[in-house]
C-alpha cells in the first residue's frame, strides 16, 4: 500500500469516528445535546473538550488528539455539517493557543480547562503612547510577594466588558532596553482595579474601549513564558492573531462573490454608469479588488506548495486603496445626496460610514506606513529603520 | 488540458532563461536591437530548436499542443531579459490565427515550419488606428487580389508570410501574402522603442491566398492570446525592473548611507511590489482561464489587458525616478524597459479600452 493510500484510510477513519461521535451526542435538529431540549453551552463544550475535538491538533496530555491539520479540517467539516459548536479552538481561541504554546505546565493546568469552555479574553497590548511602537508600553507591573500590582492605561481593547481575562503586556524592568523588560500576563478582568470606558469612533460605533488599570492584581503564576520574556510571547500571540484574522478575511471574502459590487449599484442608481470618465474609475476600483483576490489565491497556492508566501503581507496594504477608493468614489457619485444621513438614504449612509471605516484597515493592526516598512525590509531586503531607543535603558527613552 | 506537465513547463522556462542569460546579454541585446532586422536570427533558431515557438501548435502539426499557461511563463522570462524578436507576432498571434482557422491545408503547410523557426509569419491586421477594429480594416479583397493598406505592422520586413486582414463584402477575412509579391510595398514607421520594427504596408492588387474559416471572431481570439502573452511579458519585466531598482538602492550611498535606507524610497518600493505581484497574478490567472475556457475568461483577459500594461508603465517610470541621474542616461538599460513598457501599453489596445471592456463584463455578470 502506498503512503498516500495509508493516509487516505486514516483520514477516512477520522471522519467516520467524528461523525459517529456527533451522531451519538448531538441533536442536529434541535441544535443541542442529544436527549435535551436546550443548548447548555458549557456542558456541550465540556463534552467536546473531553472527547479531544476542541483542540484536535494538540497533544493528548492537553485535551488534544495529535491530529494533523488535514485531520483537524475533517473534524471541522463534520461539526459544520451538523452546525455543532466547539471545535477548531486550536486555531480560533487566541488566549488558549498562547497559553498552550508558551505557558508552563502549571499555567496550562490552571487555565486551559476553563479557557476551552467559553471563557472570553481581550487584548491589553496598545497604549496611548505605544501604538505602532508596541515595545514602548509604559504600563507598570511590580512584584509584591507572589503577585504583581499593575498600573497604567490600555487602549483599542475590543470586548473588554465581556472579557473574563486580559492578555496583558506590561513593563517589569525599566533598567534594560525596551524589548527586554516586558512580561506577558493573563490578567483577571473582573476585579476592582480594572475600569473600562468605551471609545467613540468616527464611524459612530463603539467597539473599542480604554482600560484603566489602577493597582490591579495578577498572580505571578499567571505569567506566560518567562518574566521579562514578554516580547517573545507577544510575537507568537500576534502571529496567531494575524492567522485568525486572515482566515476570517478569506471566509468573509468567499460569501459575497455573486453580489453586485456596491460601486456598480450606486453608479446605476445615480445614472453615472453611463459617464465614460466615471466608468474608467469604477473599473479601476473593481480591478484593485479583484487583483487583491487573485494575489490571495496565489498566496494560498504558494502556501500549499512551499509552506509560506510573501504575498500574504501585501493584502492589508492593498486593501487600503480598495476601501478608501471605493468609499470616496461612491460618495462622489452620490453628489449632494452624499450629504444626507438617514434611513431614507441608505447609499449615502453606507458611503459615509465606509469612508470612515476604511481607516480601520489603513491604521488598525499597523498603519499603511508601518506595513510599507515591513514589506520593504522583510520582503525586499532593504535596510531597517533606525531606532534611537533600541539599545538604551527604557527609563531613558523619550516619550510624548 | 495541456499536453505539458508542470515539471516540463518549469524545465522549459528554465532552459529559456539560461539561453537568454548566455545569448542575450545586455551587449548582444543592444547590438541586435540596432541591427536592421532588430533581432538575432541565430538566437531565434535556438529558440525554435528548444520548442518554444511550437508551444501553441497542435501535436498533429508538429507542435507541443500546450497553452497560454506555458506561453505566459515564457513571456515572463522574455520580459525580464527584454527579448522581443517576432515572438509575439509569429509564435503567438500568427500561430493562433492559423490554429483557430478552419484551414487544415494552411496549418499543415505553415505551422510546422513556424514552430521550427524556419518561417516567420507576421499578422497585418490593423488600419490607421493601429488597434484592432473590424471596421478599421483598410485592405479590400477582390477575388484573390488585395488592395489598400495596413499600418503599425511589427517585424513586417522579416516576414516570410504576411497574414493580412481584408474586407470581404460585409465581413472580414484573413489572407496569406508573400511579402515579395508584386504590389506589396513596405514603408518603415520609425518608432520610439528601439525594439520595434514597424511598417506601413501598401497592397496594390497583390496576389493572396484566402485562409479558410478565419473571420473577425478568430482574429479577436488570436489577439486575446497575444494580449495574455504580453501580460506575461509585462509582469516579468516589472519584476525584473523592481529587482534592479532594489539592488541599486542597496549599493548606492548618499549622505553616508544606502539610498534604500530612506523611507521615502522604501515606501515607493513597497507600493511597486504590490503592482508587480498584482500584474503577475492577473497575467497567470488570465492565461489559466483562457486555457480552461472558464466563464470569467473574457473578464480576466481584459483585467490583464490594462492592469499589466499600467503596472509595467508605472514600475518602469517610478524606477527611473528612484534611480536618479544614472537612469536618465542611455547607457543605463532602464530606459529600454521603460520604452518597451510604454509601447506594449499601446500595441494591442489601450488601457482605457480594456478598462471599458472589463466593466462591461462586470455589468453582464451583475
Amino acid at each position: 500500500m502506498t503512503g498516500a493510500a495509508t493516509q487516505a484510510t486514516a483520514t477516512n477513519d477520522v471522519e467516520r469516528e467524528v461523525r459517529a461521535w456527533l451522531a451519538a451526542n448531538w441533536d442536529a435538529d434541535k441544535r443541542c445535546e442529544k436527549g435535551t431540549d436546550k443548548l447548555d453551552a458549557k456542558g456541550w463544550l465540556t463534552r467536546v473538550r473531553d472527547a479531544g475535538y476542541a483542540v484536535p491538533t494538540w497533544s493528548p496530555e492537553w485535551f488534544g488528539r495529535d491530529f494533523s491539520s488535514a485531520e483537524a479540517r475533517l473534524v471541522d467539516k463534520a461539526f459544520r455539517e451538523v452546525r455543532a459548536p466547539g471545535t477548531g479552538q486550536d486555531r480560533s481561541n487566541l488566549g488558549a493557543v498562547t497559553v498552550y504554546k508558551q505557558g508552563s505546565d502549571e499555567l496550562k493546568a490552571a487555565h486551559l480547562p476553563g479557557m476551552l469552555l467559553g471563557m472570553r479574553g481581550c487584548l491589553l497590548y496598545s497604549e496611548p503612547s505605544a501604538g505602532s511602537d508596541l515595545a514602548g508600553v509604559r504600563t507598570r507591573a511590580e512584584r509584591n510577594g507572589d503577585e504583581f500590582v499593575v498600573n497604567g492605561q490600555k487602549i483599542w481593547t475590543s470586548s473588554a466588558r465581556e472579557a473574563d481575562y486580559g492578555m496583558l503586556l506590561a513593563r517589569t524592568d525599566w533598567d534594560v532596553p525596551k524589548h527586554s523588560g516586558l512580561t506577558f500576563f493573563i490578567l483577571p478582568m473582573r476585579q476592582p482595579g480594572v475600569e473600562i470606558r468605551p471609545l467613540n469612533q468616527i464611524t459612530g460605533e463603539s467597539e473599542f474601549n480604554e482600560v484603566f488599570l489602577t493597582d490591579a492584581r495578577v498572580p505571578a503564576a499567571n505569567i506566560v513564558g518567562r518574566e521579562h520574556g514578554g516580547w517573545q510571547v507577544l510575537q507568537t500571540a500576534l502571529a496567531y492573531e494575524r492567522l485568525i484574522m486572515g482566515e476570517g478575511a478569506s471566509q468573509r471574502g468567499g460569501t459575497k462573490v455573486s453580489r453586485v459590487p456596491e460601486v456598480i449599484a450606486v453608479a446605476r442608481k445615480t445614472g453615472r454608469i453611463g459617464d465614460p470618465a466615471m466608468r474608467q474609475r469604477i473599473a479601476q476600483q473593481l480591478a484593485w479588488r479583484q487583483l487583491n483576490e487573485l494575489n490571495m489565491r496565489r498566496a494560498k497556492e504558494e502556501i500549499r506548495a512551499q509552506g509560506s508566501s510573501s504575498l500574504m503581507s501585501l493584502g492589508k496594504l492593498a486593501m487600503s486603496r480598495i476601501q478608501h477608493g471605493e468609499a470616496r468614489l461612491r460618495s462622489e457619485m452620490l453628489g449632494a445626496e452624499g450629504l444626507l444621513d438617514d434611513a431614507a438614504h441608505p447609499e449615502a449612509r453606507d458611503a459615509n460610514f465606509d469612508s470612515a471605516k476604511a481607516y480601520m484597515n489603513s491604521i488598525g493592526g499597523g498603519t499603511d506606513q508601518i506595513q510599507r516598512n515591513i514589506i520593504s525590509e522583510r520582503i525586499l531586503g532593504l535596510p531597517r529603520e533606525q531606532e534611537a531607543d533600541r539599545t538604551i535603558p527604557f527609563r531613558d527613552v523619550k516619550s510624548g | 488540458m495541456s499536453a505539458i506537465s508542470p515539471e516540463d513547463r518549469a524545465a522549459m522556462r528554465e532552459s529559456f532563461a539560461r539561453l537568454l542569460a548566455s545569448d542575450h546579454t545586455e551587449a548582444r541585446m543592444r547590438a541586435t536591437t540596432a541591427s536592421p532586422a532588430g533581432f538575432d536570427r541565430s538566437l531565434w533558431g535556438k529558440v525554435g530548436e528548444m520548442g518554444l515557438l511550437a508551444v501553441l501548435v497542435a501535436e498533429e502539426n508538429g507542435g507541443l499542443g500546450a497553452g497560454m499557461r506555458e506561453m505566459g511563463e515564457l513571456f515572463e522570462e522574455a520580459g525580464k531579459a527584454l527579448y522581443t524578436a517576432p515572438l509575439l507576432e509569429s509564435a503567438v498571434i500568427a500561430t493562433s490565427l492559423l490554429a483557430l482557422s478552419a484551414d487544415a491545408e494552411a496549418r499543415a503547410r505553415l505551422l510546422s515550419a513556424m514552430a521550427a523557426g524556419e518561417t516567420i509569419a507576421i499578422p497585418a491586421l490593423t488600419g490607421d488606428s493601429g488597434t484592432w477594429d473590424a471596421a478599421g480594416v483598410a485592405v479590400e479583397a477582390a477575388g484573390d487580389l488585395l488592395s489598400g493598406h495596413a499600418a503599425y505592422v511589427n517585424h513586417a520586413a522579416s516576414a516570410d508570410v504576411l497574414l493580412v486582414a481584408a474586407r470581404e463584402g460585409a465581413g472580414v477575412a484573413l489572407y496569406e501574402v508573400a511579402p515579395a509579391t508584386d504590389g506589396v510595398t513596405l514603408t518603415p514607421q520609425p518608432a520610439n522603442d528601439p525594439s520595434l520594427r514597424l511598417s506601413r504596408i501598401n497592397f496594390e492588387g497583390a496576389a493572396a491566398r484566402r485562409i479558410e474559416g478565419a473571420d473577425a471572431a478568430v482574429i479577436r481570439a488570436a489577439l486575446d492570446r497575444g494580449r495574455v502573452a504580453q501580460a506575461g511579458e509585462q509582469a516579468g519585466g516589472s519584476r525584473h525592473v523592481l529587482d534592479m531598482t532594489v539592488a541599486y538602492m542597496l549599493g548606492r550611498y548618499q549622505f553616508g548611507r544606502p539610498i534604500g535606507s530612506y523611507q521615502a524610497l522604501k515606501h515607493m518600493a513597497a507600493d511597486l511590489l504590490v503592482e508587480v505581484e498584482s500584474a503577475l497574478s492577473a497575467a497567470r490567472h488570465a492565461a489559466a482561464a483562457m486555457d480552461d475556457g472558464s466563464a470569467d475568461a473574457v473578464q480576466l483577459v481584459s483585467l490583464a489587458g490594462f492592469a499589466c500594461a499600467d503596472a509595467y508603465v508605472e514600475v518602469t517610470a517610478q524606477a527611473i525616478q528612484m534611480h536618479g541621474g544614472i537612469a536618465y542616461t542611455t547607457e543605463y538599460p532602464l530606459h529600454l524597459y521603460w520604452r518597451r513598457a510604454r509601447s506594449l501599453a499601446q500595441m494591442l489596445g489601450s488601457s482605457g479600452a480594456f478598462c471599458e471592456q472589463y466593466l462591461g463584463e462586470w455589468e453582464k455578470a451583475a
